[in-house]
């Protein structure tokens, strides 16, 4: 330093580092009696009752290529069959059964996921669910260090009524149908094969033409 | 000490910062018209001026701190528009120190260039928290910058804070004083100017 300073210079350094230590002993007091990490139940781990936010699945079959940008090469293949459960234990399975499907794969910390359910949600509110497809939607890519956290509690928020796979922790349904981004969406056929794969928010008109896509009619 | 509790704090910080960077723009901004204003603006610029790159350093010290606290003990992993804030801040700790050290004019006006690009950034950041669709209209599954790891206040997101921190490191550049300092003047206009040579 070569220039001279003022010797009544106020000593605002030390100052500002003892206001972030008194700020720091504030912030942990108003902290204390919340949770230690701040983020909530582990994934997996027992949140309320038998409720849990990842369980085993187990798949059959050939998995889809990635979903990518053109031509989907998987339209037309066979889908993979899933089988697990839903958050509270209750078995659920994505299987050849010779009724159409549509596939929603949601993650809990998407926002594009957060802003898609509720228009999803309200569609089935306003017009039921549609005859002769069934909706399954599959939770997955659940980490419970991420926002919205746990899955279970925001799908009952949001009046979710569709069947809830709860995907592993390591996503392997998600990774068995080709999934590459949030939402994801799949329509399969009554033969069980793949019509369509799309991502991203849908609007009512977009979901009820992927509907209608699986019923063979779009 | 818990996350809740170093994100509170970050969020107390950045909340004293968001009122610094506030106060010296009313102060510089009305005090162009009214001289009690400027008066007052003369006084905060003596009082801040001498150790201003000082406390920047401070800010960038703490900002890493912080950073590095969300992404390596609350595992919070930083996106893309994360680390591009980050080759902002981290290099800031060592200019800073140079320029509190040299005190000139000239590179305070020019580290001055780095907080303001880093808090573009930030600002791009926060509106892609806000608005998801600006960078895409799906999620990339491993890390995409819309996703909001942590909210305090309603308002106070991690590019939130690291643009209050950006902003307070470019203010206090702006008002820090190279030169010696002077006896306080009586004229306002003066006084306004501080001791800007």
């Amino acid at each position: 330093m070569n220039e001279k300073r003022s010797p009544r210079s106020f000593p605002l350094v030390p100052i500002a580092v003892g206001m972030i230590v008194v700020l720091g002993l504030v912030a942990v007091l108003l902290s204390r009696g919340g949770d230690d990490d701040g983020s909530g139940v582990e994934a997996g781990s027992v949140a309320t009752g038998s409720i849990r936010e990842t369980r085993p699945v187990s798949v059959a079959g050939a998995a889809l290529p990635p979903h990518g940008e053109g031509v989907d090469a998987a339209v037309g293949l066979p889908a993979p069959e899933v089988t697990g459960a839903a958050f509270d234990g209750d078995a659920v399975a994505i299987s050849n059964d010779g009724t159409p499907k549509v596939l929603m794969f949601l993650a809990h910390w998407c926002p594009h996921c957060q802003k898609e359910v509720p228009v999803v949600a309200q569609w089935i509110e306003q017009k039921g669910a549609p005859e002769g497809v069934e909706l399954v939607s599959v939770a997955t890519a659940t980490v419970a260090e991420r926002p919205n956290y746990p899955p279970s509690a925001w799908l009952e928020r949001e009046g979710w009524q569709p069947v809830v796979l709860a995907d592993d922790e390591q996503g392997s349904a998600a990774t068995a149908f080709g999934l590459t981004a949030f939402p994801f969406f799949v329509a399969l056929d009554a033969q069980g094969k793949v019509v369509e794969r799309v991502s991203g928010e849908l609007t009512v008109q977009q979901i009820e033409d992927l509907v209608a896509r699986a019923r063979g009619v779009g | 000490m818990s996350t809740d509790a170093v994100t509170l704090l970050l969020a107390f910080l950045a909340v004293l910062a968001q009122a610094t960077v506030a106060a010296v723009l009313v102060l510089s901004v009305a005090g162009r018209r009214l001289p009690s204003v400027a008066r007052l603006g003369g006084s905060m610029r003596r009082f801040l001026g001498p150790q201003a790159s000082s406390l920047a350093v401070l800010v960038a010290v703490v900002a890493t701190s912080g950073s590095l606290y969300f992404s390596e003990i609350a595992h919070f992993t930083p996106c893309r528009l994360c680390w591009y804030q980050r080759f902002v801040m981290y290099p800031l700790v060592p200019i800073l120190m140079m320029v509190a050290r040299r005190r000139s004019r000239v590179l305070q006006r020019v580290a001055m260039v780095i907080p303001l690009l880093g808090a573009s950034v930030s600002g791009y950041h926060m509106a892609v928290e806000r608005f998801p669709s600006l960078e895409s209209t799906t999620c990339d599954p491993t890390n995409p910058c819309s996703l909001i790891w942590v909210e305090r206040f309603g308002y106070l997101t991690i590019p939130t804070m690291a643009l209050s921190a950006f902003l307070l490191i470019a203010t206090l550049l702006w008002v820090a004083d190279p030169a010696p300092i002077d006896p306080p003047s009586d004229d306002p206009v003066v006084a306004l100017k501080g001791t800007v040579s």
